[in-house]
């Protein structure tokens, strides 16, 4: 009976999460917090790819917006170039541009390592910004891209914010079950590895380059597909979504939620929007409490609060 | 370009990099000498800056903006190292988001603190005029940041080198415990490197603010230049921020005339490619412990 | 959860009858009060016993970030304006939501969204940043919310264009700021017509405000016969101007027009010192924005001389501005800025439209057609609203920067009448 708990218990929670714009419809500002709610799971998407490379592969990036804002412009622009609302062509052509981009990058980054490999992502990414910013034919430049076409899947049109939360929800399921499937997986497994004792894996005869880049690469992909759905959500993509302020506001969700956890990633993004976004309406010094936040993590809660939790949690135990 | 104009561009381009050099060598001290990752890099160079500002607008004296604006950063690195960076050494991703927390607060504070506004320091009076160069106006603002730059250069060099305090550093990073079994208080040495570092991140925001200006997000922007330089130049050597200033100088300031439409992603692009060919940076030495 | 809305309902409830309470309170008390600051031209209101319901606007304003100093004048000026106003405007007490844009479009949207869904306000304001505007503009007019843009000039957000790309006009925004259009063709027409200038050479911030204006300046100076000479860019806070100033300096013609704002202005017209090139016969012209306050209380007399065009200066000679600029000078001990006097008339223009409908905002198009027709005097001159694009039409100056008392000043040396937007 026990093995069925934990199980059934991401059953429900899930299905709660998915149908959150229905059960909390008759709350005063039930809209607003499904929006909220809807980019805290976007950034939840971007942070758990990011964990990918910095929790499980222990290569920290700090210029992984680029991919993020890489598949939102993709999806952006594919949709209004070929004239289409679907969604599998708008999530594909992210996916498509932004594995290819973090292959190209990761070409290069993979080979260096620690500080020279987050300066090397960080460098790429404002590369990858610049790109944005000038191709003004392409990408709308400085002013954004404005006027996304509003999915359509099989008919399903996700225009309206109940729809859209419905998808975005779903798809960020996914990639949570990935994440976990991953971790236990013998890929995900070598990845930790590679964290470990790099050197250790080559000697037993991985192509540690290569698991590298394939990491690179599906995080990249990965992150791109939660560009794709900013995309929709605001149907506005601009050069701030591949900019380092993205990137550093993943980073450090994976750092305070706890690295290397399935959900301390999403937990981070939680609490990071919840600073940066909810907070500045109520009192003036929201940055502050932000940068706090991270001061006390990094010195009282290594593990970050998922770690915090496990941590409070064996002591009830004991 | 007419020869005239390439000779200005080129007094251009090192005075550029002049200015690049004093705002890293506060970051590529602590970096180069401590190994830790200071994000808060920008967040002192900001403060510097408007520290300075005050100064300025209180006293109308450069000068002493110019002692002062170090001296209190350099005090506050002074309490920051021992209270949250001590028991990080080593831990690089921690560093980074410490010392981004830091930046934080501190970009914050200012805010509240000065306000939001734009603004600007004048240039110091004796250094506000200009001379004759090639037939034309120089600022000899530029050319004194040509000279500070240098003279900073050797002093770094020269305590790195020749004196005690230099080689204790080293030794320090290269083996704690050896030192400490020595009898040296390493804690109290790495304390004072940190503060030295942010108090060179302060002075270049007294130098550098007059050109570069003051405003909400200057932290971020200046930090970024700060890595570009030192990561160009190479980790782990103080001539490493030397070397990166005056790649990034001259190349940034030819390129973005020359080449507008790369002007935004070229220090990046530098980078990018000296790492290819070098991957650890022009003068950087590849450190072998993990 | 029924409990949990039934206590936010009451709870909201109870906080519109406090308030109720208490501005009646205070309007009578104001009824009672002598007028203390003059207002601005045009009826004002005087209380009467009981106020009607309390009118909510939203305000998008960046309160961080590098724009952060433009939000926190245009708060002023709305307080300020408010202030003179007992708080009530058509006798409804008016509360002012503000929320911080960030310069980010997703911030921006998740702020618009908080106006539309949570607050419920009744009429939305502000937002600095083109992008952001550009962002919002399709929410706004799904869900039919009043907006009045009190800054990004950004040209399609009041024109027909296709595909509404990269914005286009809706039926529901407003703009009391300009379009970038009307800062920067006039001055280019009046140029080669008015002042002889024969060859110009551009010089702008490589960004959409920075091009549009360079292409709308090169549009108007060579219709009335000018040659533009040639063209250099400068990426959007740049941190060093000295090698663009130098290779302006190594080109032959004198008129150079540009486009930069804040930061980049300072450290634009202090390169442009630093290198004589006034002393070498150069002439900077620009948009308004070149040489505006905040960016003169730090270069001071560095900009001397600097001709720019918009459509207000601190200095200009009306009933309507020598009154705003004492009393913004009286309450805040600063001088006013544009982007103080663009949110002022925003106000102003709500202000009279409210007057008009008599304070109902529920008939949207009775309200949209009152707020097409208000027409005053403010502190830039005669103000109206295009009833095809709800752009203002405006006079634009031609300024020319000159020390007054200790203070450096755009003064006003020749004026383009009721420039309005081509709208497309």
């Amino acid at each position: 009976m026990r093995r069925f708990a934990l199980p059934a218990v991401a059953v429900v929670a899930a299905a709660v999460l998915v149908t959150f714009p229905i059960w909390s419809s008759p709350w005063e500002s039930s809209r607003y917090a499904t929006g909220i709610l809807r980019d805290m799971l976007i950034l939840g998407i971007l942070a758990l790819s990011l964990d990918l490379l910095v929790g499980s592969a222990g290569m920290p990036s700090l210029g992984h917006a680029a991919y993020f804002g890489a598949g939102a412009y993709a999806a952006a622009i594919a949709g209004q170039r070929l004239g289409s609302d679907d969604l599998l062509l708008g999530l594909g052509a992210a996916i498509l541009v932004s594995a290819f981009l973090a292959l190209v990058i990761g070409a290069v980054a993979v080979r260096a390592g620690g500080i020279f490999f987050l300066m090397l992502t960080l460098a790429f990414a404002q590369m990858v910004f610049a790109i944005a910013f000038q191709a003004a034919d392409i990408t709308g430049g400085s002013n954004g891209f404005s006027g996304v076409r509003r999915p359509m899947l099989f008919g399903l049109d996700f225009n309206g914010p109940d729809a859209l939360f419905h998808l975005v929800a779903v798809v960020f399921l996914l990639v949570l079950l990935l994440a976990w499937r991953l971790r236990s997986s013998a890929y995900g497994r070598a990845l930790i590895g590679l964290r470990e004792n790099e050197r250790r894996m080559r000697a037993l005869g991985y192509d540690t380059t290569r698991l590298k880049l394939s990491a690179f690469v599906l995080a990249g992909a990965i992150a791109g597909v939660g560009g794709a759905l900013q995309a929709y959500s605001i149907r506005f993509v601009s050069t701030n979504d591949v900019g380092v302020a993205r990137s550093v506001e993943a980073f450090v969700s994976v750092l305070i939620g706890g690295a290397s956890t399935l959900v301390g990633p999403v937990v981070g993004a939680i609490v990071v929007l919840f600073i940066e976004r909810v907070m500045p309406s109520y009192i003036a010094f929201a940055e502050t409490v932000l940068g706090l936040v991270f001061i006390v993590f990094v010195l009282a809660a290594r593990q970050g609060i998922v770690g915090l939790v496990r941590a409070s949690y064996a002591r009830v135990r004991a | 370009m007419t020869p005239e104009t390439a000779v200005v561009q080129a007094l251009n381009g090192i005075s550029f990099g002049a200015l690049l050099f004093i705002l890293a060598a506060g970051l590529s001290l602590v970096f180069g000498m401590m190994d830790v990752v200071n994000l808060a890099h920008g967040a002192f160079y900001m403060l510097g800056a408007y520290i300075a500002l005050t100064i300025v607008q209180r006293t109308g004296q450069f000068w002493l903006a110019l002692v002062l604006a170090p001296l209190l950063i350099g005090a506050l690195g002074l309490v920051i190292e021992p209270l949250l960076l001590r028991r990080l050494r080593g831990r690089h991703l921690d560093q980074v988001l410490l010392t981004i927390g830091v930046s934080l607060v501190i970009a914050d504070l200012i805010g509240l603190t000065w306000g939001r506004e734009i603004r600007s320091i004048p240039f110091p009076a004796g250094l506000d005029h200009a001379i004759t160069i090639v037939g034309g106006d120089y600022p000899v603002y530029r050319l004194f940041v040509i000279a500070f730059g240098a003279a900073l250069a050797v002093v770094l060099a020269v305590v790195h080198r020749r004196t005690r305090v230099g080689a204790l550093i080293r030794a320090g990073v290269d083996d704690a415990p050896m030192l400490a079994a020595l009898g040296v208080d390493i804690d109290r040495l790495f304390a004072i490197t940190f503060a030295v570092g942010a108090a060179l991140a302060g002075l270049a925001g007294v130098i550098a603010a007059p050109v570069f200006g003051i405003y909400p997000g200057m932290d971020v922007d200046y930090l970024i230049y700060s890595l570009v330089v030192v990561v160009v130049g190479g980790l782990g050597t103080l001539s490493g921020a030397v070397a990166g200033s005056a790649l990034i100088g001259p190349v940034d300031t030819f390129g973005k005339v020359l080449f507008p439409q790369f002007a935004l992603a070229l220090i990046f692009a530098v980078m990018a490619l000296v790492l290819l060919m070098r991957p650890t940076g022009l003068l950087g030495r590849i450190r072998i412990a993990r | 959860m029924d409990e949990n809305s039934g206590a936010e309902r009451r709870a909201y409830r109870l906080t519109r009858r406090r308030f109720l309470a208490v501005s009646s309170a205070a309007a009578a008390l104001a009824a009672c009060a002598p007028a203390a600051t003059p207002g601005p031209s045009g009826a004002s209101v005087a209380p009467t016993a009981t106020p009607g319901p309390p009118l909510k606007i939203g305000m998008l304003l960046p309160f961080t970030k590098v724009y952060a100093e433009l939000g926190n004048s245009m708060q002023r000026a709305t307080k300020l304006y408010l202030k003179q106003k007992g708080d009530a405007l058509a006798n409804r007490p008016v509360t002012v939501i503000y929320e911080d844009e960030a310069n980010d479009p997703v911030v921006g949207a998740q702020k618009t969204q908080k106006f539309i869904d949570s607050d419920r306000v009744d009429l939305m304001m502000g937002i600095v940043a083109t992008p952001i505007a550009y962002a919002v503009r399709n929410a706004i007019d799904a869900a039919k919310l009043i907006f009045i843009e009190t800054n990004a000039g950004g040209n399609a957000l009041t024109r027909t264009t296709t595909d509404c790309k990269p914005s286009c006009k809706s039926k529901y925004i407003f703009r009391s700021s300009f379009s970038s259009y009307q800062i920067s063709y006039p001055i280019g027409e009046y140029f080669a017509t008015q002042k002889g200038v024969k060859e110009v050479f551009t010089f702008v911030a490589d960004y959409g405000f920075g091009n549009e204006s360079a292409a709308d300046f090169t549009s108007g100076f060579t219709k009335g016969g000018g040659k533009i000479t040639g063209s250099l860019k400068a990426p959007l806070g740049s941190a060093d101007f000295l090698p663009f100033v130098t290779q302006l300096k190594g080109q032959q013609t004198k008129d150079i027009y540009s486009f930069f704002s804040g930061t980049d202005a300072i450290n634009y017209i202090k390169a442009w010192t630093q290198l004589g090139m006034t002393a070498s016969g150069y002439k900077m012209n620009g948009a308004g924005f070149l040489t505006e306050q905040d960016v003169l209380k730090e270069v001071g007399d560095q900009a001397n001389g600097a001709t720019t065009s918009l459509f207000w200066a601190v200095t200009l000679d009306n009933a309507e501005n020598k009154a705003f600029v004492d009393a913004y000078q009286k309450e805040y001990s600063l001088l006013p800025d544009v982007f103080a006097v663009q949110a002022w008339d925003g106000m102003q223009a709500v202000d009279l439209a409210l007057q008009a409908v008599k304070g109902d905002t529920s008939n949207k198009d009775a309200f949209i057609a009152a707020l097409e027709n208000v027409k005053f005097k403010s502190p830039r001159g005669d103000f109206e609203f295009d009833k095809e694009t709800h752009n203002p039409i405006q006079d634009i100056y031609i300024r020319e920067v000159k020390v007054q008392s200790g203070q450096a000043v755009n003064t006003i040396v020749g004026k383009v009448a009721r420039v309005t937007d081509p709208g497309k």
